[in-house]
């Protein structure tokens, strides 16, 4: 198992590097740069050279991506102060160390993230194991239609009914708003309720639907029949031998949404007018950001990686045939 | 408990019930396509300490009466009519506790492949332990014992570490060991074993089947012996039920069904069956055409649209009247007892060789 | 020019986050009601483009006169959707940091607007709007007493050389350059490399600080128009004392009413009172409200919704820079409490269709097209009558020597376009002529306009090939000298009210190289004379010279066909008072602002 860990790790970080290299090379492939874009309008060549230099655009590209890239690890110095490892660059729009900006948008993708995990997994795993419990019922047809109706809905649809009904019509909540929670938890929890349970909304539903699919599939099994047939009760059995086989295709997409998400929720973040991560990587392209850019691509794709092995180490944890293999 | 050692050539018992007792079982499934009658009118009786080998093609209804006995059907799409006694108390209407302390308990189920019967996600110690804690209130460090001494019992070498494995780290052979350890872990009255060395290989098979005529000389269970293989009912079972299309067509001792045959399925059976000593020419000869759908069973008797000799039985009667079966040595079918005898003696049997 | 940035940005972040901007807005309704608000705003635009005066000492001195109702207290939350870029004044040019900077930053002189909305230029730091000297070669300023930076540190005239010498510095790369450029030429960074840092300092001769309360600077030529262009944020003082160069963006020095008390870039800037601010020496700033929040990245969709429902906290609040999002114009003008607390007027946009006369040389397609543009299907696409008017000739109602009624193509007449002339025109001109390449923005915007444009065009027998560019890096595109199309819309805005500011950059000859404003790389010694004539006479003088010029180029030259003026259209909160028009920012101003309880 150790070694098992060592070894995605190590590929892990060589899949960073490739990731870096590609969104560096995508980027600065792209027909425009910050410069010209910063340089607007009325731009004399002169005016654009020295904001290239500024920028340090000016340097061999393969230079430009061997001080980014070893700055993560070594760190680096900026006319602006130095930035200390790991260091993402500084951001050519705002000026500031991209590392902290990422910081400092981070817990709000961390609370949209972790408050959405656990709103969709206990009522979303919850309505779908019930649902397959009791199977043909009236709870069951309830949370298999409801699901059905709530998945079709989008982000960007329901957000701003929600809005509407709650804030803009009838004043009975704020504005969404982050308020850190070290700061102010009830501010927190009020602040972020209405885009974390409009977001978990959509996701409960698939995860009612995939919940109870997999867990009747799971009831379906010659094992699960085998311990009904010792005479465990039907709770037992659910709770304990079809339970633990319908978490591996749950924990397989949570890993996808979870990792995803940490990487920005995009259009949450716009419908609420939030500034989490999705919302850097959306600025970092427009405006051509490349250490911007660079910086939340690296992020995300450090979350994607990181979960990946979390979700192989949880599949072992679940199925002792991969643990001991 | 009596125990009875099987005799060859033993009549089968009689009399009006035995210990399991089954009559005019009906178990209709309900599926997109309309109910499908799985089990038609299936009557039987099981005695202590015997061995009732149930026989037919896949979709006959056997395992389906096998696990409507022990109540494991899918309550939203099966209907049942009928009764089975176990003891002196009916199962049908057996509420889900009841059925929970008998299962494992004192019937006890043995299923085909031991690999996918088995949960991947607990050790086999742990499994076997589980019912014994549950039906007998033992804790949990004696039923761990009881689980090691099973395994010793079935033949586990070093039981003890083994205990602690997983389903995966065992053999097909072992888990079928460990499969019967955990089924007898509460001395069951009756053990239900669904074609349980259909998986193994032959010299494992083989293996299997003495370790389950052991246990049952050591136990007195009454075994339910579910196959389609003919070779192993013959070394096993003290009865046969042949069933076809949800019905039974025929019963009696393993001898009297085997060496003299009277329904023109079981005869199809025979003769499609590999034998050692048949010249290597001699072709096999399968049952021509398919098993019925159940969601439109032929009328009549049902083998008949696959029967070859339905034009002997005067009129339409194959095609309209379903033929009886009789509790004892009987088959269902409207042949007359004479022609059963004069075609099996004369046509089948030397085939058969 | 202004602002430009900011826009191209946020367009591109609507797109996205609102899917479709149907722009459906007031082809019905426009009615006779936006018909009246329309010639109100022409007629406060006939304000504005008055000549600007420049006051003297004693219209420069505070406090400003008070706002009618104002109470002091309570905090402003401001909504924007794209980040400041800069917050070093050196470094400011785009009008969303420029209108923060009213509040931090003092600069020698700046724009004073009385309540018809004239506009002259009083002295801030200095005591008036300038002294010129040696026929507007030479300018002097006087700095007034007790002026103090955030830190209690008086402003000096060191301070004033040390903030334009800062402008040569490397890392200065953003904001405007005329005073480099008219002091040094325009390889003004080689006459100082270090920017003052290193000791080293402009010659007397072109920068003098004779004591410490007089600043001399010393033109080639005469520059009538400097009292205006040291009003910019980009000329805003840089105490020498607190200059930590590229960090300064993070936390610059105030000297303005307000200072920074926290700032995120792209999510919050949270604005306090400046105690060291002195009302006392200030002819126009006010400092009625505790502080500023400014939060970023709310849509303009959003900031819309938040003031319709003016719910809370949103009772408090403003647009920055954003307007009323296009789709909800209607729910505004219908609202009647909402539409009271509008803030519109024109901005000082000219939105025209630009030639590329190295590519389309044949005058009568030139002229053709000019004819047959549709304005009105070009504005509904831009939000109807509160997004745009039609425009009859190159100078926005903004710009002093606007003529409303100088329309040589009868664009006023016929908005839809006057097919039968065009047609006409094109008569005579082989079809080769007639085939023109049209670059658009991939963006919504763009779609709209290029349909527009691709109907009236095709109408009049014209083949467009229409070829969609990149929107951020649109101007990019069409700003390349060899650029490979016909026609493309451009847009273009003073940066103090002088025709100097619209006509040198975008018409003059000496302006053709790749990047440049001159998307239609006209280059005609008339042109060029008149510009150099102008450019060194007094605004009123120059007036005439700059309607010449104008009338030359579009009747003449047509480097591009009039389209529409742009308008602002801006939203705040029912508890904010003294909200109005300001015509330099062409946005809400605010200095003046106060929360009524």
């Amino acid at each position: 198992m150790l070694q098992f860990i060592i070894r995605r790790t190590v590929g892990a970080f060589v899949t960073l590097f490739l990731i870096g290299a590609a969104t560096f090379f995508l980027f600065v492939a792209a027909p425009s740069d910050y410069a010209s874009l910063a340089c607007g309008k009325d731009c004399s060549p002169q005016r654009l050279a020295d904001i290239r230099e500024a920028l340090g655009l000016n340097l061999p590209l393969a230079q430009q991506f061997w001080h980014f890239m070893s700055g993560i690890v070594t760190g680096r110095d900026f006319p602006a102060g130095h930035c200390s490892a790991p260091c993402l660059g500084v951001s050519f729009y705002s000026g500031d160390m991209v590392w902290s900006t990422i910081m400092d948008r981070f817990p709000l993708t961390l609370t949209l993230t972790a408050g959405g995990a656990v709103v969709f997994l206990l009522i979303g795993v919850g309505a779908g194991m019930l649902a397959a419990y009791r199977r043909g019922t009236l709870v069951d047809k309830v949370a298999t239609g409801g699901s059905m109706v709530l998945s079709s809905f989008q982000i960007y649809f329901l957000g701003p009914v929600v809005l509407t009904i709650l804030v803009y019509s009838t004043g009975w909540m704020e504005d969404p708003r982050y308020v850190p929670i070290t700061q102010d938890p009830v501010g927190w929890f009020v602040g972020m309720s209405i885009p974390v349970c409009v977001m978990a909304t959509i996701f409960t539903a698939q995860y009612t639907r995939m919940a109870r699919s997999s867990m009747i599939e799971q009831l379906a099994e010659d094992h699960v029949r085998t311990a009904r047939a010792k005479g465990m009760s039907r709770r037992y059995v659910f709770l304990r031998y079809a339970w633990r086989g319908s978490l591996i295709p749950i924990v397989t997409v949570l890993g996808i949404d979870v990792s995803s998400m940490l990487g920005g929720a995009v259009v949450t973040e716009l419908t609420f007018s939030l500034q989490g991560i999705g919302r850097l990587a959306v600025d970092g392209a427009v405006n051509k950001d490349l250490p911007l850019t660079m910086g939340v691509m690296l992020f995300g794709a450090f979350f994607i990686l990181l979960i990946n092995i979390l979700t192989d180490i949880t599949y072992a944890w679940i199925d002792p045939r991969i643990r001991l293999s | 408990m009596t125990t009875v050692t099987k005799a060859e050539g033993a009549p089968a018992p009689t009399g009006p019930d035995g210990f399991l007792s089954v009559r005019d079982l009906q178990v209709t499934f309900s599926t997109e396509d309309g109910p499908v009658k799985a089990v038609d009118g299936l009557s039987f009786d099981l005695h202590r300490g015997r061995t009732l080998g149930i026989v037919g093609e896949s979709g006959s209804g056997k395992s389906v009466t096998n696990l409507t006995i022990l109540g494991l059907h899918d309550p939203l799409f099966t209907t049942i009519d009928g009764e089975i006694v176990l003891d002196g108390k009916e199962l049908i209407t057996a509420t889900e506790k009841e059925m929970e302390k008998l299962r494992g308990n004192r019937v006890a189920m043995i299923f085909q492949d031991p690999l996918t019967a088995l949960s991947p996600f607990y050790t086999i110690g742990r499994q076997i332990a589980e019912p014994y804690m549950k039906h007998t209130g033992a804790s949990k460090k004696a039923a761990w014992e009881r689980a090691v001494d099973m395994l010793a019992k079935v033949g586990i070498p070093n039981p003890k570490e083994r205990a602690r494995d997983y389903p995966h780290q065992f053999s097909g052979g072992m888990r079928q060991r460990a499969m019967i350890a955990m089924a007898l872990v509460c001395d069951p009255d009756l053990l239900i074993a669904d074609e349980p060395t259909t998986a193994l290989d032959v010299t494992v098979q083989a293996q299997i089947l003495d370790l389950l005529k052991d246990l049952q000389r050591e136990f007195g269970t009454a075994i339910v012996f579910i196959t389609h293989d003919l070779g192993v009912i013959a070394d096993m079972a003290d009865d046969i039920m042949v069933m076809y299309a949800g019905r039974a067509v025929e019963r009696g001792t393993v001898t009297e069904v085997l060496r003299s045959p009277q329904h023109p399925y079981t005869w199809g059976l025979l003769n499609s069956m590999p034998r050692l000593d048949s010249d290597l020419g001699t072709p096999l000869a399968p049952i021509p055409g398919t098993p019925p759908s159940l969601l439109t069973p032929p009328p009549g008797c049902r083998f008949h649209p696959r029967c070859t000799f339905r034009d002997r039985v005067g009129g339409n009667r194959c095609a309209t009247e379903r033929p009886p079966l009789g509790p004892d040595r009987s088959s269902a079918c409207h042949l007359s007892a004479e022609q059963k005898q004069t075609i099996f003696v004369e046509e089948i049997r030397p085939r058969l060789g | 020019m202004m602002s430009h940035r900011a826009r191209g940005a946020r367009a591109v972040v609507i797109a996205i986050a609102a899917g479709s901007l149907a722009l459906t807005a007031c082809s019905k309704n426009e009615g006779g009601k936006s018909g009246k608000d329309s010639k109100k705003d022409q007629k406060q635009a006939a304000v504005q483009s008055k000549a600007v005066t420049y006051v003297d000492a004693a219209g420069s001195t505070g406090p400003a006169k008070e706002v009618p109702g104002a109470k002091p207290g309570g905090t402003i939350t401001v909504y924007q959707e794209p980040g400041l870029s800069h917050l070093d004044p050196g470094q400011i040019y785009v009008s969303d940091s420029g209108q923060v900077a009213n509040l931090l930053f003092r600069r020698l002189t700046q724009f004073q607007e009385d309540d018809k909305g004239n506009v002259s230029v009083v002295g801030d730091l200095a005591t008036d709007s300038g002294k010129s000297s040696d026929g507007g070669k030479t300018w002097t300023y006087t700095l007034k007493d007790g002026v103090k930076d955030e830190n209690g540190n008086p402003i000096t005239s060191a301070d004033i050389r040390h903030s334009v010498e800062r402008l040569y510095a490397k890392f200065i790369f953003d904001g405007p350059t005329y005073l480099q450029t008219w002091l040094s030429g325009a390889d003004y960074r080689k006459a100082l490399p270090g920017g003052g840092f290193d000791g080293k300092h402009l010659p007397a001769s072109v920068l003098d600080t004779p004591d410490d309360k007089t600043v001399v600077f010393h033109f080639d030529q005469p520059r009538p128009d400097l009292p205006q262009t040291l009003a910019m944020a980009g000329y805003a003082v840089v105490p020498a004392k607190g200059d930590t160069k590229e960090k300064y963006e993070k936390k610059p020095v105030a000297t303005g009413p307000y200072k920074i008390a926290e700032n995120k870039v792209g999510k919050t800037l949270k604005l306090v009172k400046n105690t060291n601010w002195d009302p006392k020496t200030d002819s126009v700033r006010h400092q009625y409200v505790d502080g500023f929040t400014f939060q970023f990245g709310v849509t303009e969709s959003t900031q819309t919704k938040r003031l319709i429902a003016d719910e809370g906290d949103n009772k408090n609040a403003i647009q920055l820079t954003g307007s009323v999002d296009a789709t909800q114009i209607q729910d505004v003008i219908n609202d009647p409490d909402a539409s009271k607390r509008t803030v519109k007027g024109y901005q000082p946009y000219v939105m025209t269709l630009t030639f590329n006369l190295d590519r389309v040389k044949d005058k009568k397609v030139r002229e053709a097209v000019t004819y047959a543009v549709n304005s009105k299907s070009l504005i509904a696409g831009e939000g109807g009558a509160y997004g745009g008017d039609v425009a009859p000739n190159y100078f926005a109602p903004t710009l002093p020597g606007y003529e409303p009624s100088y329309d040589p193509y009868g664009r006023l007449k016929t908005p839809q376009g006057n097919i039968a002339k065009a047609k006409e025109i094109l008569g005579g001109v082989p079809a080769a002529q007639k085939k023109l390449v049209f670059a658009y923005p991939n963006s919504e915007q763009g779609q709209r306009r290029k349909v527009a444009i691709e109907d009236a065009l095709t109408k009049v027998g014209i083949d467009v090939v229409a070829k969609e560019v990149d929107a951020a890096s649109y101007y990019e595109q069409i700003g390349k000298l060899k650029n490979p199309y016909d026609i493309y819309i451009t847009g273009w805005g003073q940066d103090w009210p002088s025709p100097g500011t619209v006509v040198t950059p975008i018409y003059d000859g000496s302006q053709v190289f790749d990047g440049s404003a001159n998307y239609s790389h006209v280059k005609d010694p008339k042109v060029d004379a008149l510009i150099k004539k102008a450019l060194t006479q007094e605004p009123a003088e120059a007036a005439s010279t700059w309607k010449e010029a104008q009338h030359y180029l579009l009747e003449n030259v047509i480097p591009a066909a009039p389209l529409w003026y742009t308008k602002q259209f801006q939203l705040s909160g029912s508890n904010v008072g003294g909200a109005r028009y300001g015509s330099v920012s062409s946005l809400i101003d605010i200095t003046r602002l106060y929360l009524k309880s």
